[in-house]
């Protein structure tokens, strides 16, 4: 690998902890900066002030704030991640099963959402100003308006009230069905979808515009040819990364398609978590999430640099070029 | 030669009625009006006109590819007698490429980024030829060789931005002449170049014709390049050919009062006899600059530079892009800190004056800027823009508003204007309000960043002017940055010729011009385009 | 036209046309929901009526009522009242901060920019909901902690917008002519810079008004939202969910009452987008 490449991957990676280092102390400090707060959400509402200050000594929230906040980051590194107090389980082993569970639902709504979304927003952009373009916009514009759990509430009532095609949870309670995936992945690709065809379009419309299209179509080059041969590499280098980048909203819509079919994955384990107020979960959660943020961010930039010619990893060294 | 078809007594271009028309709501009808031009073998037709005067619309139209929004609504265009404007977009797709080819202004932008240059090349032979694939790329090492470019397998594999604007525009010229068209159609090829590449990029393009025997269409607005390479003229104004004839005679002898004004608007390479400074008691050195240096790591951007302004005269600096003139203005108004040196104004030190001694005494320095279009907050009336720089010289609101107006009055724009956005005024209007606000703060120098660059040659002939004018009345004493030699030589006292960051060579303007000292001054001279004839 | 008043002529375009009045007709409803509420929205009746059905007394309930036997019509009304407000309240709250730290990081770049980027950073990767979840949990259900859980969740971004805005505009030479005439660095940055960044502003503004009242109703949802009794579309979805198969009611309206708003904020943002010219140049 040469020289500028390790570096710019070590400029990353170093900035990637120094986000992962403040994050964790925000969340330490927001969650378990006001002791008793914690003793309360910990031991209930009914506990007495004795049997919290009790609880508080053993295990250790007499210490300066810093120095729990040390200990704790230690532990967590180490995968010492507490106790539900909801679930009565180790937190670790409680959260390995239901993110797989959401990486499911995730992935299975990205294999529907990219293809759809990139193929309108490349239809849209070719024809720009035609009726399929404004079809494909007023689309985006609808979709990307109703919250995840309205269209969830619309599906539903068409699809399971009204013609009953399909289930109405998805707790997958007796195994495997594909049928009970079907209306989660929905939610998602419609919001998903509309959002990458929109920049998708604008991409596919700012490509068509530039000189070297004007070039390759004087050149005597087939506008079929002209849209895949020269338009289509240029132009989805920004749909790609955005796609990496949606995958935090892709997250956030987990959690609400989750609940509203009780699907039970990482988002349901959140949502119960927020409701008992079980904190060693949330915080688990919450880290797990935004390693998982930061690390499509960094994919994100090296697929932009692997794909962007002028910023090319694969060009070794600039050339001096002369006159 | 496979120019098949077509006999030598033919023309191979003919153009008869040709027009276009723009969509609603533009400022007029027609594009292309009623256009007729015939292109002979082995002749180069100059196609001139200012922006907005049809020529862009007519090579649209002649490849039967118009501009979005543009259509053909009528006339003839016959290659070798064959009729192409109702032709489908299949055979239109042979003919591109093919039998006409087009060369364009921004030649880095016209190739596709993501793609070697030299597949681009081969692909010109797989739309229009029956190769192998290795044959294919044989060719296109074989046309990269012959437009005198270094090291043709390094430019096969390199992308676009890896090489020069230069080398980017004869990669283009190769993959239009790859199938040997009948006709070239050169669209402001060298417009987006330094002066020594165009020149060697128009000696390239003069050779083909004597070589090859292709027809080619010449489109520009610079008459110093038509004066170079053209056989023969037309004239476009407003979508209308208004003269059209041989390149001398058009030249010399131009008919069309249009024409003469586009002519008479060229500045001269000869400098006017002796300019005089203009404060005859004594000359007063306004601005010194003593050893000024910018770096960014190990690049220097300016290095050195020892130069004094006096009162009432004008010092051009020279140079191509990249030679650090525009850092140097921007220098010494302080809009980048320098690494070293010194910058005197008046007699004080400049550069270490901070806060109120700073805003107190930036009025002796005040700059005009390249672009009519940035250099104007597009919310601000022109009015109120000037009357802020009023302000800030220390006039109170009534004071403000009356220099304001006038201001407008010396520099030669209409009251109403005022209370006009900046939307509403011309480019050359623009530049005007530009130099009324910097006049506003009553400097003693006048910064001019390359001020006339966007403008077309008639406006930039009345700021010339304009400036001349002002610098009698007021004894300004102007700082002019130009990369145009011919600018230089008709406004200065002094000319300074700059190369990568250095000045290269400072003196009276008659002597840089007529007797250059320095190799790098006599490359720029005999680069200028159309020296003998314009 | 003038620059200034241009975006009154978008408005006669019949995406933004839709859009305004879609979200001029919630604004109204939110100003007049005493005049237009038939009832008290936290007063119970008769439950589960269906939409069209009549009370005891003969009086009639438009769209039925909940559960707990208020009239759902006028928790729609109200509750269009509370995220109005709410969702306003919160995206200026935002914009506060948003555009400050765009603004200087924009203009003065260095370290300032690198702290305020950093922490954007920092912010922005949580995932939303997840960030809003910590939020809530940690400070409490109020509608106090819904603005600022929004304004965390909005900033970031529209730091950015200003930011890039900003550092685009610093380039360019009217603001270079200030500089040397001596201009003082807050009137360049609020009578120069912020004026010339309002075109792309007051669409993001729309956008996210929208995307704010879609926070609030998914936290409704969540049941993280405003405590109850307060009327709140996204709690009346989640009140409802339950009994959804056989009172479709419940949750069909305020759905499309959310739905409505946002896509008529979104279809104003569109309309108000200047669209790059079209019009053929004659060259």
């Amino acid at each position: 690998m040469s020289d500028g490449v390790s570096r710019w991957l070590l400029r990353k990676g170093a900035g990637m902890l120094l986000t992962m280092l403040a994050v964790s102390f925000l969340v330490f400090a927001v969650l378990e900066f006001n002791v008793d707060d914690v003793a309360v959400k910990v031991l209930g509402q009914f506990s007495t002030a004795d049997q919290r200050q009790a609880w508080l000594q053993e295990n250790g929230y007499t210490a300066p704030f810093l120095l729990r906040y040390v200990r704790w980051l230690g532990e967590f590194i180490t995968g010492h991640w507490g106790t539900s107090t909801y679930y009565r389980e180790d937190v670790l082993t409680l959260i390995a099963p239901r993110l797989a569970a959401s990486g499911l639902l995730a992935g299975t709504a990205l294999l529907v959402i990219v293809p759809v979304g990139l193929l309108m927003g490349v239809i849209a952009g070719v024809k720009e100003g035609s009726i399929v373009d404004r079809l494909v916009s007023v689309f985006a514009i609808v979709t990307t308006s109703i919250p995840e759990f309205a269209s969830a509430v619309f599906l539903t009532a068409f699809f399971v009230f009204w013609l009953g095609w399909l289930p109405g949870v998805s707790t997958m309670a007796d195994g495997f069905h594909l049928r009970e995936l079907v209306l989660p992945v929905s939610v998602l690709t419609l919001y998903s979808a509309g959002y990458i065809a929109r920049m998708t379009r604008a991409s596919m419309a700012e490509v068509m515009q530039t000189p070297y299209i004007r070039t390759a179509r004087l050149k005597g080059n087939p506008l079929l040819r002209v849209i895949v041969r020269h338009a289509l590499r240029n132009a989805l280098i920004t749909p790609v990364t955005v796609i990496m980048l949606q995958i935090p909203w892709l997250l956030s819509g987990v959690i609400v398609v989750e609940v509203f079919f009780a699907y039970q994955g990482f988002g349901t384990l959140l949502y119960q978590a927020a409701l008992n107020t079980d904190i060693y979960l949330i915080e688990a959660c919450t880290m797990v999430s935004v390693v998982a943020v930061v690390a499509t961010q960094v994919a994100s930039d090296l697929m932009y640099a692997w794909l962007n010619p002028r910023m090319s990893l694969r060009t070794a060294g600039r050339i001096e070029g002369g006159k | 030669m496979m120019f098949g078809n077509c006999d030598d007594s033919e023309p191979i271009l003919a153009v008869e009625g040709l027009t276009v028309a723009l969509p609603k709501g533009a400022d007029r009808a027609l594009a292309v009006d009623a256009v007729s031009l015939e292109l002979r073998r082995g002749e180069i037709l100059c196609i001139v006109g200012e922006s907005g005067s049809g020529k862009s619309a007519l090579t649209g139209a002649i490849m039967g590819a118009p501009a979005p929004g543009l259509r053909v609504t009528g006339g003839s265009v016959r290659l070798c007698g064959k009729e192409l404007t109702k032709l489908s977009e299949r055979a239109w797709c042979r003919i591109r490429g093919n039998r006409i080819a087009m060369i364009f202004q921004e030649p880095m932008a016209s190739l596709n980024p993501s793609i070697p240059v030299g597949q681009q090349i081969m692909e010109v032979f797989e739309l229009h030829a029956r190769m192998r694939v290795s044959e294919r790329r044989e060719r296109a090492l074989t046309l990269i060789r012959s437009m005198q470019l270094p090291d043709p397998e390094r430019i096969f594999a390199s992308f676009p931005h890896q090489l020069s604007g230069g080398q980017c525009q004869r990669v283009i010229i190769a993959m239009a002449l790859a199938m040997n068209p009948e006709v070239l159609i050169a669209d402001e090829p060298t417009t987006a170049l330094d002066v020594t590449t165009q020149a060697q990029v128009l000696k390239l393009i003069r050779e083909l014709r004597e070589a090859q025997g292709h027809g080619i269409l010449f489109i520009t607005h610079d008459f110093g390049v038509v004066a170079e390479v053209a056989d023969r003229i037309a004239v476009m104004r407003y979508g209308k050919i208004v003269e059209m004839g041989e390149a001398r005679r058009v030249l010399t002898q131009p008919v069309h009062p249009y024409t003469r004004e586009l002519i008479a608007a060229v500045p001269s390479l000869t400098p006017p006899s002796s300019k005089e400074p203009v404060d005859g008691d004594g000359a007063k050195t306004v601005l010194a600059v003593t050893g000024l240096a910018k770096s960014y790591g190990r690049v220097h951007a300016v290095n050195e530079v020892t130069f004094a302004l006096e009162r009432g005269t004008t010092l051009s600096v020279v140079g191509e892009s990249g030679c650090g003139k525009s850092s140097l203005a921007r220098l010494i108004v302080r809009l980048t800190e320098p690494t070293s040196g010194r910058v005197d104004v008046n007699g004080k030190c400049f550069l270490t004056l901070q806060g109120r001694e700073l805003r107190a005494s930036c009025r002796a320095v005040q700059m005009i800027f390249q672009d009519p279009f940035g250099s104007l907050n597009p919310l601000r009336r022109a009015g109120a823009t000037i009357a802020r720089a009023a302000m800030l010289a220390g006039a109170d609101r009534r004071t403000a508003r009356a220099r304001a107006g006038e201001l407008f009055d010396r520099v030669g724009l209409p009251r109403e204007g005022l209370d006009r956005r900046p939307s509403a005024f011309s480019g050359g209007q623009k530049q005007r309000i530009g130099i009324a606000r910097a006049l506003a703060m009553n400097p003693d120098v006048l910064i001019a960043d390359e001020s006339l660059s966007a403008l077309d040659a008639s406006s930039q002939a009345q700021i010339l002017q304009l400036l001349c004018k002002l610098q009698n009345e007021l004894g300004l004493a102007i700082l002019m940055i130009t990369h145009d030699l011919r600018v230089a030589a008709q406004i200065s006292h002094r000319i300074a010729v700059m190369q990568a960051g250095r000045i290269v060579e400072i003196g009276p303007a008659e002597q840089v011009i007529n007797s250059p000292q320095h190799p790098y001054t006599r490359e720029l001279l005999e680069s200028a385009p159309g020296r003998g004839l314009v | 036209m003038t620059a200034r008043y241009q975006w009154l002529r978008s408005l006669a375009r019949p995406t933004a046309a839709i859009g305004a009045l879609l979200v001029g007709g919630w604004l109204l409803v939110a100003l007049l929901s005493h005049a237009l509420a038939p009832y008290d929205p936290l007063h119970s009746m008769v439950p589960l009526l269906t939409p069209g059905s009549r009370g005891p007394a003969g009086n009639i309930f438009w769209l039925g009522t909940d559960s707990l036997g208020r009239d759902v019509l006028s928790r729609l009304i109200y509750g269009a009242r509370t995220v109005v407000v709410v969702a306003t309240v919160a995206t200026l709250t935002a914009y506060a901060v948003g555009i400050t730290t765009g603004l200087l990081a924009g203009y003065f770049r260095g370290r300032v920019d690198v702290a305020l980027s950093f922490f954007a950073n920092v912010v922005l990767s949580f995932p939303v909901l997840v960030l809003y979840i910590v939020i809530i949990v940690a400070l409490g259900a109020s509608a106090a902690n819904v603005v600022l859980a929004v304004t965390f969740g909005s900033a970031p971004a529209i730091f950015r917008i200003v930011r890039a805005i900003t550092i685009d505009l610093r380039g360019r030479d009217f603001i270079a002519a200030a500089i040397t005439q001596g201009e003082s660095t807050w009137r360049i940055l609020l009578v120069e810079i912020l004026p010339n960044s309002s075109g792309a502003l007051i669409v993001d503004f729309c956008l996210r008004l929208g995307y704010s009242a879609i926070t609030m109703g998914v936290l409704g949802f969540l049941g993280l939202g405003l405590p109850p009794p307060t009327p709140d579309w996204g709690g009346m979805v989640n009140e409802g969910r339950t009994m959804a198969f056989a009172f479709p009611h419940l949750v069909l309206f305020p759905c499309l009452a959310i739905s409505s708003l946002v896509l008529g904020l979104s279809l104003l943002a569109d309309g108000l987008r200047q669209p790059p010219g079209r019009v053929g140049r004659a060259g």
